[in-house]
């Protein structure tokens, strides 16, 4: 039996889920939706205040360090690539574990969710040297070391947006790293093979999916334009 | 999670409680603390969020009076004020300090406390299990989450009025600088800090409600109960939570960039700010514009937040007590649509006078007038549903009706003020303070009330006494008309709202009468909402008792459950669903409950 | 629970699919890295960096219907489902433009009646203001303001 030959009448008339979802997914993708309305505030305002500033610093200036290059290095994009790179590789294998879940593949998922995690904790590392890397340089909340693009005195609402977007991303990276150790160790103790199914995982996948989706939105709007 | 899993799931982890107490108990064992504190069950949690609402009612209400105080009689002294008040009301007078921050917390407080969580918390959590035929919520532990929140929300916010130097007083829309520097007004300090951990947990709070309703209602329909099937409240209550979900996120992001410019020497907000004793700050290139796009994103749709669960609720009772169908359903359900959506789109009309591109406004402009289509198509379905009718006067029918004349003369207005060349004129004035007291303060509790003296025999299984009810009714629709509509004169010859005495302008001087007139009404009508509290918890325990399964002849489904459902709401089976919820006088029977299945030879709707 | 109804048919393409939209991903990565790359060199006003940053967006939003659509599995829901999703997003349509507009107008505004704004965005700096944390945080905020004061 196929979803697509149920009529839609029949779906809607009560009794079931007319998405045939059951409410949890249903829920955690309405809450995805409204957090993306959280990010989207703060991606909005970042924009309203770039277009209402006359200047802003370039940030191939910015971001052009590399860990254990020498002081002075010009590698602008490369390091914040690798960052992107992590998450779409640890979004990958987000979906290997889900998938891996709906075979009932317990090993799978085990292996899955393990890499999934040391690709959230390696993007969670490459943050903290990078917010790192800027503090010694003199850029914190507040306080702004960095030139306009056109060499005028930039306003401080470059690093205040910076380190309060990537920072809520950053924690939601990290609430998803401690969502997907809980799962791990809710299928080490077999609770998933008890319950028959693992539509947790599923879950802790969408919102792992959406931690990515934001990056891609926050590596744009702060790295590349 | 299908309807019965919910109470599968609920019963097993009783029974898993009671195994391990060895008592062999198969029901569920409710202690006081699970049933009435921490409940899981919709009923419950309905009637946690009601109460605390009407205690958040009576003390914003009172602020409302001792304002009013302040503006009726500016010259008085009142030594007993001082004996309440101490140094805010040094010498039996207001200051002007305390004054400010009984209208921010007043506007706070009935906002979101009373008129978002008391009103759509309570009928959301009351009305959408039982009039949809489901057991409970989808999750019935966020749904308690919800209220908890709430609930500490409300804890911090009356802690604010504790601390010494005050509750926050620059407005309830916490417009910065006013709420971005601690240097800018007493309130401005702890106060505010308490307002925003407040507000913080009311929109978790929000959230997890909202989410809820929405999955419930998708989801956990009874057999038979499509989407079309459902009565106006459960449509009203879902476009209500949708209109949360989505714009109480924008306003939590506005609050943590303003918590940044407090605490941590941001400009967010802040840009060329010169304080008197402080001097010049330091704070360059932000946008205190940028707080208020982000605040009215949710400003807006939460007028409408407030405003659908009482539009669905008038619907449903209007319907049942005119014993007619109501009229233009699809109508209805559409122009909800219509508001919901608009409802996103409009938010710049109040910020017409703040510098806002013009342009950029005439837009603005055009998508609010566009609102009176819906609205117009409401009013017009309300008032046809009444036409002809075998009209029962009930309290909660005179409070539905009530809300029609309320937000018909409201809304009016509405289209004054939403144009941007008027507005120059009217922005900030006491117009604006008539036309949303009238259309979203005054409706939404009208619509509030209907739902509780609607609602209250399923409740608590007793009736609410109907002489107070209709002494309650009376004084207050008499009293919010005399209240508000001299304001719009008032509104128009300029006077401007939130100031603090206004006997010293030679131009509002003409008006110490009428002030005074005011708020002799304000403390009338608040003495009998006083009142309607006493009928409301005297009913609970002494009222006349529900003997009768379906005491208004209504028929959605929650009058097919028993007179006092217990947790799961129906004994056995969840009755099946085979018709709308509106067929009253069909086929010359006077109602036929949405479970009668359709006969062989009955006409078409 | 009706999981067994509700997921054998979800599951979609597997691994295959999986692959595939890994490889369009990262090709749309390195893509958006190459533009970005060109752009370093080009001049601050010109229509082609306007162009590359539009082209930019656009894979942007092309990587965000991918992440979506397969990886979250929403083209394998149903399509109302699709809908209730997808439908409210296009509130950000209007969110954004009008942001996006007032603030530009607000930029326009200052620019014209604020010359101090309009004069601090024309005063370059000459050195770059070496700080650190110690010193006081506000300053390196406006030493355009500070160096108009000196002199």
């Amino acid at each position: 039996m196929s979803t697509a030959t149920v009529t839609p009448t029949k779906l809607w008339g009560g009794g079931k889920s007319p998405f045939n979802v059951e409410y949890g997914k249903l829920m955690m993708w309405y809450f995805l939706m409204s957090d993306a309305f959280t990010f989207g505030a703060f991606l909005i305002s970042y924009g309203t205040i770039r277009f209402s500033t006359n200047g802003w610093p370039d940030p191939n200036e910015v971001f052009k360090s590399f860990p254990f290059a020498p002081e002075g290095v010009h590698a602008p994009l490369v390091f914040v690539s690798i960052m992107t790179f992590i998450l779409i590789i640890s979004s990958v294998t987000m979906v290997l574990a889900v998938h891996a879940g709906h075979n009932m593949d317990k090993k799978g998922v085990v292996k899955n969710l393990i890499l999934t995690i040391v690709g959230g904790i390696a993007f969670l590392s490459c943050q903290a040297w990078e917010w790192n890397h800027l503090y010694h340089e003199g850029a914190w909340w507040g306080s702004n070391p960095f030139l306009n693009h056109d060499g005028t005195a930039s306003s401080t609402n470059f690093t205040n947006y910076f380190f309060t977007i990537t920072g809520f991303h950053g924690f939601h990276v990290f609430s998803g790293v401690v969502i997907n150790i809980i799962m791990l160790i809710m299928t080490l103790m077999d609770k998933f093979e008890q319950r028959g199914h693992y539509l947790m995982i599923e879950k802790a996948g969408l919102y792992w999916h959406f931690v990515d989706l934001v990056w891609v939105f926050v590596f744009t709007c702060f790295y590349l334009i | 999670m299908s309807n019965e899993a919910v109470l599968h799931a609920h019963s097993d982890a009783a029974a898993h409680d009671a195994h391990g107490d060895h008592h062999h108990e198969h029901h569920h064992h409710e202690t006081f603390i699970s049933k009435y504190v921490f409940s899981q069950d919709h009923k419950m949690i309905a009637k946690q969020f009601l109460i605390t609402g009407m205690f958040w009612a009576v003390l914003g209400g009172l602020m409302s009076v001792l304002f009013r105080l302040q503006l009726g009689y500016p010259d008085a002294t009142f030594p007993w004020l001082e004996d309440i008040l101490g140094k805010w009301a040094k010498g039996g007078r207001i200051t002007p300090e305390a004054y400010y921050a009984l209208v921010t917390t007043h506007g706070t407080v009935l906002v979101f406390f009373v008129l978002t969580a008391g009103l759509s918390g309570t009928f959301a959590n009351f009305l959408i299990p039982l009039q949809i035929g489901a057991r409970d919520m989808a999750s019935p532990f966020m749904n308690m989450l919800s209220y908890w929140f709430f609930f500490a929300a409300s804890i911090v916010m009356i802690s604010s009025i504790f601390v010494e130097t005050g509750p926050f007083s620059g407005g309830w829309t916490a417009y910065p600088p006013l709420s971005a520097l601690g240097d800018a007004s007493p309130g401005s300090k702890t106060g505010m800090d308490l307002w925003m951990i407040s507000m913080a947990l009311f929109v978790v709070s929000s959230l997890l409600g909202g989410l809820n309703y929405i999955a419930t209602v998708l989801n956990m329909r009874t057999k038979g109960m499509s989407m079309t099937r459902l009565p106006l409240t459960i449509w009203a209550l879902f476009f209500t939570a949708v209109l949360g979900v989505l714009s109480f996120p924008v306003l939590f992001s506005g609050f943590i960039l303003l918590i940044f410019d407090r605490n941590f020497g941001t400009s967010f907000y802040l840009s060329d700010i010169f304080i008197s004793g402080v001097g010049a700050l330091p704070n360059e290139g932000g946008s205190a514009i940028l707080y208020q796009h982000l605040f009215w994103f949710l400003g807006h749709p939460e007028v409408y937040i407030i405003l659908l669960p009482a539009m669905g609720m008038v619907s449903e009772i209007l319907s049942v007590n005119s014993r007619k169908p109501i009229f233009g359903y699809m109508a209805m359900i559409g122009s909800m649509f219509a508001i919901a959506v608009l409802a996103f789109l409009v938010w710049a009309h109040h910020m017409f006078v703040t510098g806002l591109n013009p342009f950029l406004g005439s837009i603005f402009v055009l998508l609010t007038l566009l609102i009176a289509v819906p609205s117009a198509i409401k009013v017009f379905n309300w008032l046809t549903t009444l036409w002809r009718g075998n009209i029962r006067f009930t309290p909660g029918m005179m409070f539905a009706i009530g809300f029609v004349s309320l937000f018909i003369s409201g809304g009016l207005t509405g289209i004054w003020l939403g144009n941007s060349a008027l507005d120059i004129h009217l922005h900030d004035t006491y117009f604006v303070i008539a036309h949303f007291h009238i259309v979203m303060g005054v409706a939404s509790m009208f619509g509030m009330f209907a739902g509780i003296y609607h609602w209250f025999p399923k409740m608590y299984g007793r009736y609410l006494n109907n002489s107070m009810g209709y002494i309650h009714f009376w004084v207050t629709i008499a009293g919010a008309y005399l209240i508000f509509w001299p304001m719009h004169y008032e509104g128009l010859a300029g006077m401007p709202r939130r100031y603090y005495d206004y006997s010293i302008w030679e131009s509002f001087k003409q008006f110490a009468e009428l002030n005074r007139f005011i708020s002799t009404v304000a403390m009338i009508v608040f003495a009998v909402q006083l009142l309607f509290l006493f009928n409301f918890f005297y009913s609970i325990f002494k009222g006349r008792k529900v003997t009768v399964q379906n005491p208004w002849n209504a028929n959605t489904l929650e009058w097919t459950a028993p007179i006092r459902p217990g947790h799961g709401n129906w004994v056995g089976e969840i009755p099946e669903v085979h018709r709308w919820a509106y067929d009253y006088g069909k086929d010359g029977k006077e109602f036929i409950p949405q479970t009668t299945p359709v006969g062989a030879d009955e006409s078409h709707h | 629970m009706e999981h067994t109804v509700a997921h054998e048919e979800h599951s979609g393409g597997g691994t295959k699919e999986i692959v595939r939209v890994t490889v369009i991903l990262s090709v749309l990565t390195i893509i958006e890295l190459a533009l970005g790359f060109w752009m370093i060199d080009m001049p601050l006003e010109s229509s082609l960096r306007l162009a590359v940053k539009g082209a930019i967006i656009i894979l942007m939003l092309a990587k965000a219907f991918y992440i979506v659509a397969y990886f979250m599995h929403l083209k394998h829901e149903l399509k109302n489902m699709i809908m209730t999703i997808v439908v409210p997003l296009a509130l950000f349509v209007w969110f954004i433009t009008a942001f996006l507009y007032d603030g530009n107008s607000f930029r326009n505004l200052r620019n014209t009646y604020d010359p101090h704004f309009k004069e601090q965005s024309t005063i370059k700096v000459e050195k770059k203001a070496e700080s650190k944390h110690g010193e006081s945080k506000h300053e390196e905020a406006k030493p355009a303001a500070e160096k108009k004061a000196v002199e």
